[in-house]
């Protein structure tokens, strides 16, 4: 396990006394698209969450090139080099597009690679420069999705989480948001973390798969048997 | 005519204050979101600390504000992380902090209680200059309650605007759980917004002491009209407390004209009540 660049160990994780996410294992190599299914409250972003430190585990462990980061302050999370995508838009609604691609970059203390950063930004998501100026909370649900990836990407990660990326976007968006995580992948090295629900323009993009069931993983492989429904609908 | 210049005044000069107390529990409570009731008794702190380091210590009058300013800037502070951090951090829900904010409340204002008294606390030896233009009159005070918002007021802003600190301010007003997932320390936010709304509460706190003196429940007040221009104005807008205070000192004053002073509050309360009714989110929000 120690070649992985992020590695869960039995990890549990729950609100209050209950756990929703039952001594699940999972790792993700430098470089890799790992993509993590399953239905609506089998816990994904419980454990997303735990893994980035936004909530406490319960037991388990969580490593980040080989060392133990579990309950880590998401803030030192970044700093080392690990993005978070939310689910449903994560963007600061009340301030522009510049501003929230700015923040994106809050951690980062070189502020005069901030405008070539943004540049790289622009150049993937070409509607956000044109939008630059415009309120966040204005831009409609596919250009916000655009800008909270833009976001992460701000901060130069080494491992991006997004959780359900395609969220109430229309096909076509869905594509291209999936192109442009493979995009981010392939020019940067950025290894991908990703929940997404959208099995057609997900799995492909995917070099592993792992599935949730009420909370514990029950398969952890290639995508390809995936995109069979019946093989699919066995694990759901 | 010349009543009503006199009130007009009146409203500009309490106005200011009004707008300073807002932007102080503005800040706290745009930011955290909690709403901090024992500001008042935070900002009542601040007035007698003043006078200790005037009248019993014998120091001279602008470091006896010092002392006010950081004796509430640490109360403000020690309440965010004794009292509120330990509830936000298990995420309880929001009328449970308040609950504890009026405990703390009422724990404050009778320790001030008890330490010194109920009769009123005045610093003997000083009194402002008294000035008029025309029929109107205005003191040093009132002079020192507009200057102190102007100067407060900018300084605050371009913090906000061109600091780091400052933008994560900004960042955690808007949405605190972005700005934990971008890398912002959203407790170390929390410290430094009560550290800076509390030391701005205290400015107005010693101009009162100085200019009607100080009482246990003067904190009750300051509090209300602070709670209500941030209202008004709209939570997060710094503008907007300002211009929320603003509005309920000259409705307050100029109502005067017509109406009996013990109206004075009420007037207050009917101008939030239809604000409200026309803009729920506040007057200035979003703009
Ligand atoms: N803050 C919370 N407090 C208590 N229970 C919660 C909380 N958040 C989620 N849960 C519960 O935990 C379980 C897992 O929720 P989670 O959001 O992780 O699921 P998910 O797989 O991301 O679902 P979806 O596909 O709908 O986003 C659900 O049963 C949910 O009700
Ligand atoms: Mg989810």
């Amino acid at each position: 396990m120690s070649e992985q660049l992020l590695a869960v160990e039995r990890l549990s994780v729950g609100y209050g006394k209950k756990t929703v996410v039952h001594e699940v294992d999972l790792g993700l190599a430098e470089r890799e698209i790992l993509i993590v299914l399953g239905h609506n409250g089998a816990g994904k972003t419980t454990l997303m969450q735990a893994i980035f430190g936004l909530i406490r585990t319960q037991s388990g462990r969580v490593l980040y090139r080989g060392e133990p980061i579990t309950g880590r302050k998401p803030a030192d999370n970044v700093l080392g080099g690990i993005a978070y995508v939310p689910q449903g838009h994560g963007i600061f609604r009340s301030l522009t597009v510049r501003a929230n691609l700015e923040l994106g970059a809050f951690v980062v203390r070189d502020r005069s690679r901030l405008e070539e950063d943004m540049e790289t930004v622009f150049e993937m998501f070409p509607i956000l420069r044109e939008r630059a100026t415009q309120i966040g909370g204005t831009l409609s649900g596919g250009q916000q999705q655009m800008l909270a990836i833009g976001m992460a990407l701000m901060h130069k990660p080494s491992v991006m989480i997004l959780d359900e990326p395609s969220i109430g976007l229309a096909p076509n968006l869905v594509e291209r948001v999936m192109r442009s995580i493979q995009t981010i992948n392939r020019e940067f090295g950025t290894a991908i973390l990703m929940v997404e629900q959208n099995v057609r323009y997900g799995l492909p993009i995917a070099q592993r798969a792992a599935v949730l069931k009420t909370g514990r993983k029950v398969y952890d492989g290639p995508p390809e048997p995936l995109e069979d429904r019946v093989e699919l609908m066995k694990l759901f | 005519m010349d009543l009503f210049l006199q009130l007009l005044l009146n409203g500009f000069v309490n106005g200011s204050h009004y707008a300073l107390l807002g932007v102080g529990f503005g800040l706290i409570f745009g930011t955290t979101n909690i709403v901090h009731f024992a500001y008042g008794p935070v900002y009542a702190a601040g007035a007698y600390s003043a006078w200790t380091a005037a009248a019993l210590l014998g120091f001279p009058l602008f470091l006896a504000g010092l002392t006010g300013v950081a004796a509430a800037t640490v109360l403000g502070v020690a309440s965010y992380l004794l009292l509120y951090r330990p509830f936000v951090r298990r995420d309880a829900p929001t009328f449970v902090v308040l609950i504890a904010s009026l405990g703390l409340f009422i724990l404050l204002e009778n320790l001030i209680a008890i330490l010194f008294g109920t009769d009123k606390k005045v610093v003997d030896g000083y009194s402002a200059g008294i000035h008029f233009i025309g029929p109107t009159f205005y003191t040093d005070i009132h002079i020192y309650q507009i200057a102190s918002l102007m100067i407060l007021g900018l300084a605050l802003a371009a913090f906000l605007r061109l600091t780091n600190y400052g933008k994560a301010i900004q960042a955690m007003t808007d949405n605190a759980d972005m700005a934990r997932v971008i890398g912002i320390d959203t407790n170390k936010v929390s410290i430094l917004v009560f550290a800076i709304g509390s030391a701005i509460s205290a400015v107005p706190a010693v101009l009162i002491l100085l200019r009607d003196g100080a009482l246990p429940n003067m904190g009750f007040i300051a509090v209300f009209v602070a709670f209500l221009a941030v209202v008004v104005g709209g939570v997060g807008s710094i503008l907007g407390a300002v211009l929320g205070g603003f509005l309920l000192g000259m409705v307050e004053n100029v109502g005067m004209w017509q109406i009996p002073t013990e109206w004075q509050s009420t007037i207050a309360f009917i101008v939030l009540f239809f604000v409200l009714l026309v803009r729920p989110q506040g007057l200035f929000k979003g703009t």
